[in-house]
C-alpha cells in the first residue's frame, strides 16, 4: 500500500487541476486549432475563411515537392535513429568498461547532448565550409590534404552531412540510456557466463543485448520522435535549399507556414505530422504501460 | 609474476622503444621535392628550335644553381596534342627541381624548430631506460637494492616516460608537417611572418645545405615544396611500443591488447566529440579576418580577442541572456508548480481516470511544439501574448509538463510513503504531508527535474523564432542568429555568443547526468 488517505472524492482532481489547465490550454487547444484550421480556407494574410473540406490536404499532398520531402523525412529518421543507436551501443559498452578517466569521458559525452541544436548546427556549418572551414584547415595543417576539398558540392551531400550532424547530437542520448541499462545488470550473470566459458561475443549477444533491450526500446522510440521533430539542424545548414530538396516534413511545414505564408497546406501537413507522432506515441505508451503492468 | 621479471620487462621495453625510435629517426622517410623553376615550352616539336631554346635556358639556370652549390635535376614532362592542321605537337614542361630524402637526424642537424621534440623524445626514452634499469637493479640482490624509490614505482615511472616519448614522436612528426606544409608556404606567399626567419634558415640548411643563404626566401618563394613526411609509418610502430608497455603493466597478452584498444577507442571518441567545441572556442576569439581566411588559421588565435565578448555583450547579447534566464526560470517554476501536485496525486492517490491521465502524460511527452507551431502562434495571438516572454514561459512550461510529471512521479514512487502515512495519522492533511514530509526527501529528484526543464527551455529555439518578433524579447538561441544572416555570417561573434549560451548548460547537464538517465529509463516505471 503506497497510498495516503483521501478526504474527498474530488481531492485528487484538485491536485491535477493546474497541470491539466496548463496542458489543456497550451498543448491540447493548439492541437484543436490546427485540426480546425486544416479544414478551413486561410488567406495569405492569415484570415480564416469557411470550411473547405479536404482541399488543404489535397493541395499539400499534390505539391511537387511533397514526395521528396516525405522521402527525406523517412531517410532522415531511419538513418539518424538507426546509426546513432548502433554507435550509442558501442559507446555505452566502451564507457561501461573500467578504465582511468572514465568519469571525464562520460562528462565529455554529455557535451553534444547539452548544447542547443542551433549552436551545434552553426559550428558544423563553419567546419564544413569550403573556403575557410575548420575541417579543411585541420586536414591541411596535418598534411592529410594538399588542397581544400569542397565538402558540400551537391545537395545530396549536404543532406548526408545534416544526417551526420543529427547522428552526432543523438548518440549521447542513446549512450546514456544504454549505460543506465548496463549498470543495472548484475555482475553475477557475467561471472556465471565466464565460468561456463562464454566468449565476449557470446556474452554480448546472449546476455548484454537482451538485458538492455528495455532501455534500448525506450530510447529508440523517444529518438524516433525527437529526430522526426528536429528542426534547427536542417534549418540552419540548408534551409531546405535548393527548392525543398533537403527539407524534412517539419522544416517544410515551417517554410510553408512562415516564409511562404501558405498556412492552409501547412496546417494540413501539421495534422499529418501530428498523426504520425500519435502512432509513435501510442506505441511508446503501450510499451511503457505494459512494462508498468508487469511489475 | 615476480617484481624482478616485471622490472626486467620494463627495462626491455624501454630499450626496445629506444632502439625502435632510433631506427625510425634514422630512416630517410621524409621526402622533399623542391621545384625551383618551371618553364613551359609553348607549342613545339620535341627537338626543334623552340624546344632547344627553352632547354638551353633551363640548362643555364641549373648550371647557375650548381655554381652556387645547389645540385638540381631537370625533368621534362611531355604532353602531346593535335593542332588545327592535325599535326601532333607537344607542350613540354621543364622542371628544375631538387629532391631531398632526409631522416630525423637531418632535422636535428638543420636546427629545425620541430627537432626540439626529437630531443625531448630521446631524453624521455633515456630516462625511461634509466628508471627501468634502476628498478631492475632494485629488485635484485645487489647494493642497488637500497636505492631510493621502490622497484614498482620505478617500473611505473619507466612506463610513463616511455609513453610520453611515444607522444613526443607523434608531435615531432605532426609539427614538422605543419612547418613544411603550412608555415613555409605561407611565409613564401608573404602571408605569415611570425617565426619566419628561423624556419627559413632551418629549411635552407635542410634542403640546400645552407647554399641558399640570403636568397633563401627568394628561392623558397618560387619553390613548391612537396613534402611527404610519411608519419603514418610511425603509427604502427608507436602502437607496438604502447602495447609493449601496457603488457608490462598487466602481464597478460589478451588483457593488454584489449586495454590498449579500449583506451585508443575512448581517446578517438573524445577527440571527435570535442572537435566542434574546440573549433567553437578558438574561433570565438579570432578576428573576423582570421576566422574567414584559411591562410591565417593556426590552432589557436594569433591574438586572443577578448574584446569579442564585450562587443557581443554590447550588441544585445546580455539582454538575450537575461531573457533566456527569465524565460527558463519562469518556465521551470511554472512547470514544477503545476507538476509537483499532479505527480503527487499520481504517485500517492488512487482515483478514477488515473490510468487515463497517465496515458495522456506519456503521450504528450511526444507532442513537439514544432508540429503545432501554427496552432500555437494563433493561440498566442488570441491570448494577446504574441511576442511576449510570458507566452514563451507558458508554452515551454506546458510542453515540459509531461516530462516533469513523469520524472517527479518516479521520484515520489521510489520514496516509501510510511512517513507521510504516519504524518497523516498525526493529523497532517495531504498538503502538509507533501510540503513538510515528501518534498524534503525528494529534493534530489526535484533538482534533476528542475535542471532538466531549465535546460530544455534554455535550448528551445523553434517556438521562439516564431513567437518573438521584437529584438528586445529575444532569448539567446534566437538572438545569436543575428550574427548569422544567411549571406553574411560573423562567425567570431556568433561563436562568442554561442559560447556564452552553451557553458552554463553544459555545466548544469554534467551535474545531473547520472540522475537524469535513471529517471529517463526507469524512474517512471517503478510502481
Amino acid at each position: 500500500m503506497n497510498q495516503i488517505p483521501i478526504r474527498h472524492k474530488w481531492e485528487p482532481y484538485l491536485w491535477l487541476l493546474p497541470s491539466i489547465l496548463l496542458m489543456g490550454i497550451f498543448v491540447v487547444y493548439p492541437i484543436c486549432i490546427v485540426f480546425q484550421l486544416s479544414f478551413s480556407e486561410i488567406s495569405r494574410s492569415g484570415v480564416v475563411g469557411q470550411f473547405n473540406g479536404l482541399s488543404n490536404y489535397i493541395t499539400a499532398v499534390t505539391a511537387p515537392e511533397f514526395g521528396t520531402v516525405m522521402l527525406n523525412t523517412v531517410f532522415w529518421v531511419v538513418s539518424v535513429v538507426g546509426i546513432s543507436t548502433l554507435l550509442g551501443i558501442v559507446a555505452a559498452l566502451l564507457l561501461n568498461a573500467e578504465f582511468h578517466g572514465r568519469k571525464i569521458a562520460r562528462s565529455i559525452m554529455v557535451f553534444p547532448w547539452a548544447t542547443t541544436l542551433v549552436v551545434q548546427a552553426s559550428v558544423w556549418k563553419y567546419i564544413i565550409n569550403y573556403e575557410y572551414g575548420a575541417l579543411n584547415n585541420t586536414l591541411l595543417n596535418l598534411g592529410m590534404l594538399t588542397q581544400s576539398v569542397n565538402w558540400r558540392s551537391t545537395y545530396v551531400i549536404d543532406f548526408v552531412w545534416e544526417c551526420g550532424i543529427g547522428i552526432f547530437v543523438t548518440v549521447p542520448f542513446v549512450t546514456f540510456c544504454v549505460l543506465a541499462g548496463l549498470q543495472s545488470i548484475d555482475d553475477s550473470y557475467y561471472e556465471a557466463a565466464t565460468v561456463d566459458g562464454a566468449g565476449f561475443g557470446q556474452k554480448l549477444r546472449h546476455l548484454t543485448l537482451p538485458l538492455v533491450r528495455p532501455s534500448l526500446t525506450v530510447s529508440t522510440v523517444l529518438n524516433i520522435i525527437y529526430v522526426f521533430n528536429s528542426f534547427p539542424i536542417i534549418y540552419t545548414i540548408t534551409r531546405g535549399a535548393p527548392a525543398h530538396k533537403t527539407d524534412t516534413l517539419v522544416t517544410y511545414l515551417y517554410m510553408l507556414a512562415f516564409s511562404e505564408q501558405r498556412k492552409g497546406p501547412a496546417t494540413a501537413l501539421s495534422v499529418v505530422g501530428f498523426l504520425i507522432l500519435c502512432v509513435c506515441a501510442g506505441v511508446y505508451m503501450i510499451l511503457t504501460m505494459r512494462k508498468e503492468g508487469d511489475e | 609474476m615476480t617484481p624482478k621479471r616485471l622490472n626486467q620487462r620494463a627495462m626491455l621495453c624501454a630499450l626496445l622503444c629506444m632502439v625502435l625510435s632510433a631506427v625510425l629517426v634514422s630512416l630517410p622517410i621524409y621526402h622533399f621535392e623542391a621545384n625551383v623553376y618551371t618553364k613551359r615550352s609553348g607549342n613545339t616539336f620535341t627537338g626543334d628550335e623552340r624546344y632547344l631554346a627553352a632547354r638551353a635556358e633551363v640548362d643555364a639556370l641549373a648550371a647557375d644553381y650548381r655554381a652556387r652549390g645547389i645540385e638540381t635535376e631537370i625533368h621534362e614532362e611531355v604532353i602531346e596534342r593535335l593542332n588545327s592542321k592535325g599535326d601532333k605537337t607537344s607542350l613540354i614542361i621543364f622542371t628544375v627541381s631538387k629532391e631531398v630524402l632526409c631522416s630525423g637526424w637531418d632535422f636535428l642537424k638543420a636546427g629545425f624548430p620541430s627537432a626540439r621534440w626529437l630531443i625531448a623524445m630521446l631524453a624521455l626514452e633515456a630516462l625511461a631506460l634509466l628508471c627501468g634499469a634502476l628498478g631492475c637493479a632494485g629488485s635484485l640482490n645487489s647494493p642497488w637494492r637500497n636505492v631510493k624509490g621502490s622497484p614498482r614505482m620505478l617500473r611505473r615511472l619507466a612506463i610513463a616516460l616511455a609513453l610520453a616519448a611515444c607522444v613526443a614522436a607523434v608531435v615531432f612528426a605532426l609539427y614538422t608537417n605543419v612547418i613544411i606544409h603550412r608555415q613555409i608556404s605561407l611565409y613564401a606567399a608573404g602571408v605569415a611572418s611570425s617565426p619566419g626567419d628561423r624556419i627559413l634558415t632551418a629549411a635552407d640548411a635542410l634542403i640546400y645545405q645552407g647554399a641558399g643563404g640570403a636568397d633563401t626566401a627568394q628561392l623558397l618563394k618560387s619553390t613548391v615544396s612537396s613534402v611527404l613526411p610519411q608519419w603514418w609509418l610511425q603509427l604502427p610502430v608507436l602502437c607496438g611500443m604502447a602495447l609493449c608497455l601496457v603488457l608490462v603493466r598487466d602481464g597478460q597478452v589478451a588483457r593488454g591488447v584489449t586495454r590498449g584498444l579500449l583506451y585508443a577507442s575512448v581517446i578517438v571518441m573524445c577527440v571527435i566529440i570535442l572537435y566542434p567545441f574546440v573549433i567553437m572556442f578558438t574561433s570565438a576569439f579570432r578576428t573576423d579576418a582570421e576566422a574567414t581566411d584559411v591562410n591565417f588559421q593556426y590552432l589557436f588565435p594569433v591574438r586572443w580577442m577578448w574584446e569579442n565578448l564585450s562587443y557581443i555583450l554590447g550588441r544585445g547579447v546580455l539582454r538575450y541572456l537575461l531573457n533566456s534566464l527569465i524565460l527558463s526560470a519562469g518556465a521551470t517554476c511554472l512547470a514544477l508548480l503545476c507538476g509537483i501536485p499532479a505527480a503527487y496525486a499520481m504517485a500517492r492517490m488512487r482515483f478514477k481516470g488515473r490510468r487515463l491521465f497517465m496515458g495522456f502524460v506519456i503521450m504528450s511527452q511526444m507532442f513537439s511544439p514544432v508540429v503545432l507551431l501554427v496552432g500555437i502562434s494563433r493561440l498566442m495571438i488570441n491570448l494577446n501574448m504574441n511576442d511576449t516572454l510570458a507566452g514563451l514561459v507558458f508554452v515551454n512550461a506546458a510542453f515540459n509538463q509531461a516530462f516533469a510529471i513523469w520524472l517527479l512521479r518516479g521520484t515520489f514512487v521510489s520514496i516509501s510513503p510510511e512517513m507521510e502515512q504516519a504524518a497523516c495519522i498525526d493529523g497532517c492533511n495531504s498538503v502538509t504531508a507533501l510540503t513538510r514530509v515528501l518534498l524534503p526527501m525528494a529534493a534530489p529528484g526535484i533538482v534533476t527535474t528542475l535542471i532538466f526543464v531549465f535546460i530544455n527551455s534554455w535550448n528551445e529555439y523553434t517556438i521562439s523564432t516564431v513567437l518573438i518578433n521584437s529584438d528586445i524579447n529575444r532569448p539567446i538561441t534566437v538572438g545569436l542568429t543575428q550574427f548569422a544572416a544567411f549571406s553574411m555570417i560573423q562567425w567570431n561573434y556568433l561563436f562568442a555568443s554561442s559560447l556564452l549560451a552553451t557553458i552554463p548548460v553544459v555545466i548544469l547537464f554534467m551535474l545531473i547526468e547520472k540522475h537524469l538517465v535513471s529517471g529517463l529509463t526507469s524512474g517512471g516505471v517503478k510502481g
